[in-house]
């Protein structure tokens, strides 16, 4: 690279405003309004069966986070993140089984799966682009197979159930009918405290060194960035979110086989993350917005027996059309120039 | 103390069983075993050949490599079978209309894989060119996007019209009880000789188009040098057409073939896709010698492994992944892949 195209890189990174804006934008707020009273109305209107199944899929907005974690801020692409959401349900599982509460057993399955994605991940952190790819989603599909082998600790092929029997209300609420409000609500409480750790940190110093090393690796180590700690450190961070998604499924089910996290799950999530739009937090949300919407209304109109064909044929058209996202598209009104992915 | 069918027990058992290969019977097993993993290793090797023969032209992986062989295989399979038949009773899509469309339905099975080579190339150029072109140029992330993206599609396709059944389809090789060559007690069966001299003529075939004939000249030209070779007026994006056009042939007759021993349902190309991923990094990604060697190597290590190293069957995808992983960090260019030079 000459040096006048180095300067021009540094400037560029220099002259990214050093946030996402610190304080809320006017379009953030009312877009964090309409979430707000969009997240308030299902319990009204759902039977207690569907809101169950909507709130596994809410927790989903984490594995989709993770996957933009990586993928759209610090620039390495993975296809393997269903492996993170299993890992987390399956710790879950057996954590609940040594007699411990709730939370800290969710605590410490977050961590664990945190750690695996580390060692699962330092090698990969090896190989980088199209090869990590191609190591990611060669880990999703070998996942199946080898937690069905796990016996007990997983279940084997038939899967095994999750005691959640303390995933109540406290007695003072009186939800005691309605406990599926109860775990929506604990659910909605979970994604929203990740997603502000998650804002924390990419306005953070260490923020700012992914989007570096994403943009570009020699430059970030010129800035005396430690590229491998920051990889490292985001892997470790998005497995560990997607663990908590995991762990969520895992209590709300109540029940956990190796068949949910197969390798569609992890593409899934990915396909999820793009059409959201990478690089951006509300990509996240409009990601799981699609994983919910596509299947209701596929179930709905009968069209297709399955929701791939929807899913496949989104990721390549947002490819074309909005590479951004949709969080892509709703750029420009409210907010300066979107963050280039 | 040694309790039988402990730890330690399992771990001597490697060394016990290589002992006793000198016993005849056990021998007869080991050459029965190597068979079987030829053939898949020749599947392997057809599929990774597809990756590296785009990988050299555009420096991309095609992960939808497998599934659109996949569709290239299920056209096949409603090529050959007569209308409303098939082995577990639930008709194959497509047979009806190909009987009231298609003259001379059911076609014999060579006519049938013929047909559907035909079909992959079509589907390889229509999805270069109007997918895979426009993308030129644009960052890996969009391409692995596309290529993702294509095959959640390929697959919905072909479940959406041929259902989740197993299919088994018919080889074009005599496939019968008693088709085999005895070799030394053990059965070399006509189907692995068949798909292996199958290949061996797709590689002559390959290898005559690309050292000489004028496009074999346009396609090592971009190989080795892109803008080059656009300066001096090789039509780029033809070659491009035709490089994807030949892979997705060849991943569609790897995807007829398997029928001889393997069902093909819409999963069967997917776990086929990362053994022939592994075969192809392991061999180096731009060498389809390598491609060869590599599939080679994860047949026989799938059908070796788990009896002589006591990895359980469902854990064959962990060695080659690992192979693989290994390869990318210690020897990113593979056994016979060019060393990359990197200009700063």
């Amino acid at each position: 690279m000459s040096t006048t195209a180095r300067n021009q890189q540094v400037a560029a990174v220099q002259d990214r405003p050093p946030s996402e804006a610190k304080k809320l934008t006017t379009r953030s707020r009312i877009g964090l309004a309409v979430l707000a009273i969009a997240v308030i109305i299902p319990p009204f209107v759902t039977t207690a069966l569907e809101l169950t199944k909507l709130s596994r899929l809410v927790v989903l907005v984490l594995a989709v986070l993770g996957v933009n974690l990586l993928t759209g801020y610090t620039g390495l692409i993975s296809l393997g993140h269903g492996v993170f959401v299993g890992v987390g349900a399956f710790a879950m599982a057996n954590l609940i089984d040594q007699g411990m509460s709730l939370y800290l057993a969710g605590i410490l399955a977050t961590l664990f799966t945190g750690a695996v994605g580390l060692v699962l991940g330092l090698p990969a952190l090896r190989v980088r682009g199209l090869y990590l790819a191609l190591v990611t989603f060669g880990t999703a599909l070998a996942f199946p197979p080898f937690a069905r082998r796990l016996g007990t600790l997983t279940g084997g092929v038939n899967g095994r159930t999750v005691d959640n029997e303390a995933f109540v209300a406290p007695s003072f609420l009186s939800l005691d009918d309605h406990v599926h409000i109860w775990r929506y609500g604990v659910c909605l409480a979970v994604v929203a405290l990740w997603f502000v750790i998650t804002r924390n940190l990419i306005n953070s110093r260490m923020g700012r060194a992914l989007r570096t090393v994403r943009d570009n690796e020699p430059a970030a180590a010129t800035f005396g960035i430690s590229v491998r700690y920051a990889k490292a450190g985001a892997l470790a961070i998005s497995a560990a979110m997607t663990g908590t998604a995991g762990v969520m499924q895992a209590i709300l089910n109540p029940y956990v086989s190796h068949a949910s996290f197969d390798s569609f799950l992890s593409l899934r999530l990915y396909a999820a993350a793009v059409i959201g739009g990478l690089g951006t937090l509300a990509g996240a949300i409009y990601g799981v917005l699609a994983l919910i919407l596509i299947p209701t209304i596929n179930g709905a109109i009968e069209l297709l027996d399955s929701d791939a064909i929807v899913f496949g044929a989104g990721l390549i058209i947002m490819t074309f059309v909005a590479p951004a996202g949709i969080a892509g598209l709703f750029e420009g009104w409210g907010r300066g120039k979107p963050d280039p992915s | 103390m040694t309790q039988p069918g402990s730890d330690d027990e399992i771990g001597f058992g490697l060394v016990r069983t290589l002992g006793r290969q000198f016993n005849g019977a056990l021998m007869e097993l080991f050459l029965q075993r190597c068979f079987d993993g030829m053939f898949t290793g020749a599947i392997y090797a057809s599929l990774a050949l597809a990756i590296v023969m785009i990988f050299r032209s555009t420096g991309l992986l095609n992960f939808a490599q497998g599934e659109m062989g996949l569709m290239g295989g299920f056209v096949a399979l409603t090529l050959m079978s007569p209308a409303g038949s098939s082995g577990i009773g639930i008709p194959i899509a497509g047979t009806a209309l190909a009987s009231t469309w298609i003259p001379f339905h059911p076609w014999p099975s060579w006519a049938a894989i013929l047909a559907a080579v035909a079909f992959g190339a079509l589907l390889g150029s229509v999805v270069e060119r109007f997918i895979m072109r426009p993308l030129t140029g644009k960052s890996t992330l969009s391409q692995v996007n596309v290529t993702i993206g294509l095959l959640i599609l390929i697959n919905g396709i072909v479940f959406q019209v041929w259902g989740s059944f197993s299919r088994r389809v018919e080889s074009p090789f005599p496939n019968g009880k008693d088709d085999f060559f005895g070799l030394f007690g053990a059965r070399l069966r006509y189907t692995t000789v068949g798909v292996w001299a199958t290949l061996i003529v797709v590689i002559i075939l390959l290898n005559l188009l690309i050292q000489k004939t004028k496009t074999g000249l346009a396609f090592r030209a971009i190989t080795s040098n892109r803008e080059g070779a656009a300066l001096v007026g090789v039509k780029v994006n033809r070659t491009q057409t035709i490089g994807w056009a030949i892979a997705a042939a060849i991943g569609a007759l790897a995807a007829s073939l398997v029928g001889g021993a393997i069902t093909l349902n819409p999963l069967t190309m997917l776990n086929m896709l990362i053994y022939a991923l592994a075969a192809a990094t392991i061999g180096g990604l731009d060498s389809p010698k390598g491609a060869i060697a590599g599939g080679l190597i994860i047949g026989l290590t799938q059908s070796l492994a788990p009896p002589y190293l006591g990895i359980p069957t469902e854990l064959t995808l962990l060695p080659p992944l690992a192979a693989m992983v290994l390869f990318l960090i210690v020897r990113p260019h593979g056994l016979f892949g060019t060393v990359p030079v990197n200009r700063v």
